[in-house]
């Protein structure tokens, strides 16, 4: 602990650089991930498209069981096929996107279809065009419920992010790794514990964004 | 005006919702539609907004078929309310209220006023106050209430609704309703109600459209409706032969108006014409010097010239003051006018039995029973 | 049907492209690993898994139990106890596995313990969570005919919370497939060895012969641990699963 200490004393600057690279690839890689999510989410909600719906939710969730490492081990021999860097940060992106994918489409897709079919029978019936139910009625009620996947998606693609630094991608992985292998436990210190702590700190302020998208409405319904 | 000619619906899953149903709803009218379960209200009444297609027929507002405009303007110009009433959990009472006008982009100095307006009309006072608040903060009345008025919002001289005070307990539920009542007494809608209550159908409708499996099996006022019942399932489901029964027990002198305006049948029409007019009615009872009832004289008849006697239409059914209600009712209909005279032993006109007496005594009866 | 197809497809994927890169032995100066070797290292990826797992499941059901009665409820401690499983389940397990090696030293350890603790948060939640969304007037019942505090737990608790614990253990087995996988990092082996290989040496090639077999062991364990959460539900709770 004492060394860790130290470490920070003597390399300020090393720790920081880790630290915002780490939040740069979650940010790129979560922000793409989002969109998409999202708008899969939405889409497979339509009449209709039960089926696909059933295999996109099926597919991100086998994306989910494979490990982290072997999903690198995948991609890697991938991109080398296409002619793109195998190493390094296209891979870890791609991967986190694929990460970030299923906490949000499986949050989106549920929270849209557990929209109370009353309320949007009333607001077809009052004349909102379907794009209005949407924007009006079911993305209001469905931001929390997606906003707590996304949250989930982030935390859990900050320990993946630190695992794409074996290949290459920089990030609060770096010192850890370093330090593993060559036995400098001041390293392993100081990476492990600003990553948890990175960690604690998305968790708590996603959770705070989330409280605050939520609708008055809804957490009055709540209290009740 | 709403028509349906002919209409039918036909799920996809080969269910015969609706078949054949013609009927026609006049402005301001109030028109129930009633029938057990399962029967094709709620499906018929969807098709007017089009929130279910037709699949043959035709639907026509204000003689314009309803596949000519779109769909959208159709329901921004036609109130909706459910049982489920959906009110929008993440927007206050007056946001839910503004909804259409807000859809119609209506200045929002004129949605405020209206906001308040109908909470003052639904009774939701202070409307300040009731205006901030989110559905989740108000009781189920309440929220039917603020249902109610959403329907209203834009002010649509049509409104439909699915039994709205389904899901509301029995008291709470006849407080609704007379608050309805007053309401549309003052608001004038045309509307189309859906029930399965009987009770309820007699109490607020003018007319009531009775369904049986998809088809309209009878269409006609709540009076008309328990003196003839066209066939035994609507005697059963509307519970004809215990109102008769009931009725029976009760005498026209309990519920006629006494000492009605009358004219004499020497009487020349020019003055005949002033008192219909001032009186602002269409008929009125002729009679002769000793007060003996004569016949009717019809607006319709009057000529320019010449005395009552010469267009009045002699009566054809009489009823006297110790005819058991019942009997009275089916008199009323074979009455060319709708209404009945009474009179007594001499001839003499004791009063009027008008349909209108008629339906608030049913009212009574099917309140009574509905509590009971 | 449908998932049993993609799931099978994915299967044969993985162990035929495992196959195939075992088959190829050389790649310019680098040999790939042996069926042997293979084999070998999914055998000890397995023990770190099953080992972890065992210990976090017994610890985690007790644990959720206890966590639920009642008096625990009185006290906050199910909120402290169920707060703090939340917190330690954000941490990555990068930085606890590596955090181990300190703390008890390379080896066999601090893998078990890193897969212990990360194994046993999933389990630990849904216990209690399984717990908890039991109608309380079941349990009002049972004492009314008389049973045992022991015997409510056993009989009718345990039962009825079944289905949730076992998708805990179904969660929570299949995140440490992948935690193992660094156990590489702290001195251990594993399948994680083989992909590491490949990195390190820039091999794609014989990073995916490590990471097919992977990939394989995780959805295998989620396949039947599915099945045997379906075979565990009482048959009254399946109605409403099929439904749902
Ligand atoms: N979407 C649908 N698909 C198939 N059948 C339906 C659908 N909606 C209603 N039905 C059937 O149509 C009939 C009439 O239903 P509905 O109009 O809801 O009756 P009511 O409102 O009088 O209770 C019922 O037999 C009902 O089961
Ligand atoms: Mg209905």
């Amino acid at each position: 602990m004492a060394e860790a200490w130290q470490f920070l004393l003597r390399r300020p600057d090393l720790l920081s650089g880790w630290t915002l690279q780490h939040l740069y690839i979650i940010l790129v890689a979560n922000g793409i991930s989002l969109i998409i999510a999202v708008a899969l989410g939405i889409w497979i909600t339509g009449r209709g498209r039960e089926k696909i719906a059933d295999v996109v939710l099926y597919l991100s969730d086998i994306i989910m069981t494979i490990p982290s490492l072997a999903m690198f081990g995948f991609l890697m021999p991938l991109f080398a096929a296409l002619g793109l860097k195998s190493y390094g940060f296209g891979v870890a992106v791609t991967a986190l996107v694929l990460y970030g994918l299923l906490p949000v489409i499986r949050n989106t897709y549920t929270a849209i279809k557990e929209v109370d079919p009353a309320v949007v029978e009333a607001g077809r019936g009052m004349g909102m065009s379907e794009l209005q139910i949407l924007t009006r009625i079911k993305l209001p009620l469905a931001t929390p419920v997606i906003m707590a996947g996304l949250r989930n998606a982030v935390v859990i693609n900050i320990g993946i992010a630190a695992i794409a630094a074996m290949i290459g991608a920089g990030g609060l992985g770096v010192p850890i790794f370093r330090g593993l292998r060559n036995l400098r436990m001041d390293l392993i210190i100081t990476g492990a514990v600003a990553l948890t702590l990175l960690a604690w700190a998305a968790d708590g302020l996603l959770g705070l964004l989330e409280r605050w998208l939520t609708p008055e409405g809804l957490k009055r319904a709540r209290k009740r | 005006m709403i028509r349906l000619e002919e209409v039918t619906k036909v799920y996809p899953d080969g269910t015969e919702a609706v078949r054949g149903v013609t009927l026609q709803v006049a402005k301001g009218e109030f028109c129930v539609l009633l029938g057990p379960s399962g029967c094709g209200k709620t499906t018929t009444l969807k098709m007017i907004n089009r929130l279910i297609p037709l699949s043959s027929g035709r639907i026509t507002v204000d003689g314009v078929d309803i596949y000519k405009v779109d769909p959208n303007d159709l329901r921004r110009g036609i109130g909706y309310a459910i049982q489920e009433i959906g009110l929008f959990p993440h927007m206050t009472v007056g946001e839910n209220i503004a909804t259409v006008p807000r859809l119609l982009r209506w200045p929002k100095e004129r949605i405020r006023r209206r906001v308040e307006e109908l909470l003052e009309l639904v009774g939701l006072v202070p409307p300040e106050e009731f205006s901030k608040k989110y559905p989740a903060e108000l009781s189920g009345g309440q929220r039917q209430r603020v249902g109610v008025a959403r329907a209203l919002g834009a002010d649509p001289p049509i409104l439909l609704m699915d039994e709205p005070f389904g899901a509301i307990d029995p008291i709470t539920r006849e407080r609704l309703q007379d608050e309805f009542l007053r309401i549309q007494a003052e608001i004038k809608k045309t509307i189309v109600f859906v029930t399965h209550d009987i009770n309820e159908a007699v109490k607020l409708g003018d007319r009531i459209a009775l369904m049986r499996e998809g088809r309209l099996v009878q269409y006609a006022t709540p009076a008309e409706l328990l003196a003839h019942p066209k066939d035994g399932f609507v005697r059963d489901f509307v519970g004809a032969d215990r109102t008769l029964k009931a009725l029976r027990l009760l005498r026209v002198r309990e519920v006629m108006e006494e000492k009605p305006p009358t004219v004499e049948a020497s009487k020349p029409l020019a003055e005949a014409r002033e008192r219909l007019e001032r009186l602002g009615v269409n008929f009125l009872p002729v009679v002769d010097r000793e007060g003996r009832f004569l016949g009717w004289l019809n607006r319709t008849n009057l000529r320019p010239e010449g005395r009552v006697a010469e267009v009045m239409t002699p009566y054809s059914v009489l009823a006297t003051p110790d005819t058991p209600l019942n009997e009275a009712l089916s008199l009323m209909f074979e009455s060319a006018v709708g209404n009945l005279a009474v009179v007594d032993g001499e001839g003499r006109l004791r009063g009027l039995l008008t349909f209108r007496r008629l339906h608030e005594v049913l009212r009574e009866s099917y309140r009574e029973e509905g509590q009971g | 049907m449908r998932r049993r197809i993609v799931f099978l497809v994915l299967l044969g994927t993985f162990i035929g492209l495992a196959i195939w890169i075992t088959g190829i032995g050389k790649l310019g100066i680098y040999s790939t690993f042996t069926g042997q070797d293979l084999l070998r290292e999914t055998g000890v990826h397995l023990k770190y898994v099953g080992l972890g797992e065992l210990i976090a499941i017994v610890v985690g059901v007790s644990l959720g139990v206890v966590v639920s009665r009642p008096w625990a409820q009185r006290t906050r401690l199910s909120t402290v106890v169920v707060g703090a499983a939340g917190m330690g389940q954000c941490i990555p397990s990068m930085a606890l596995i590596a955090l181990m090696a300190p703390i008890l030293g390379f080896g066999l350890w601090a893998v078990v313990v890193a897969l212990f603790v990360y194994g046993l948060l999933p389990i630990l939640r849904n216990t209690y969570a399984g717990f908890r969304s039991i109608d309380p007037a079941i349990i009002e019942a049972a004492q009314g005919m008389g049973m045992s505090r022991g015997q409510i737990v056993r009989r009718i608790e345990l039962p009825l919370a079944r289905p949730v614990i076992m998708a805990g253990i179904r969660t929570s087995t299949v995140v440490n497939v992948g935690t193992a996988a660094l156990a590489v990092l702290v001195g251990g082996a594993g399948l994680g060895r083989i992909i590491l290989t490949g990195v390190l040496s820039r091999q794609p090639l014989i990073t995916l012969q490590g990471a097919a077999p992977t990939a394989a062991l995780a959805i295998v364990l989620d396949f039947l641990l599915d099945a045997l959460e379906d075979r565990l539900t009482p048959k009254g709770l399946k109605v409403k699963k099929s439904q749902a």
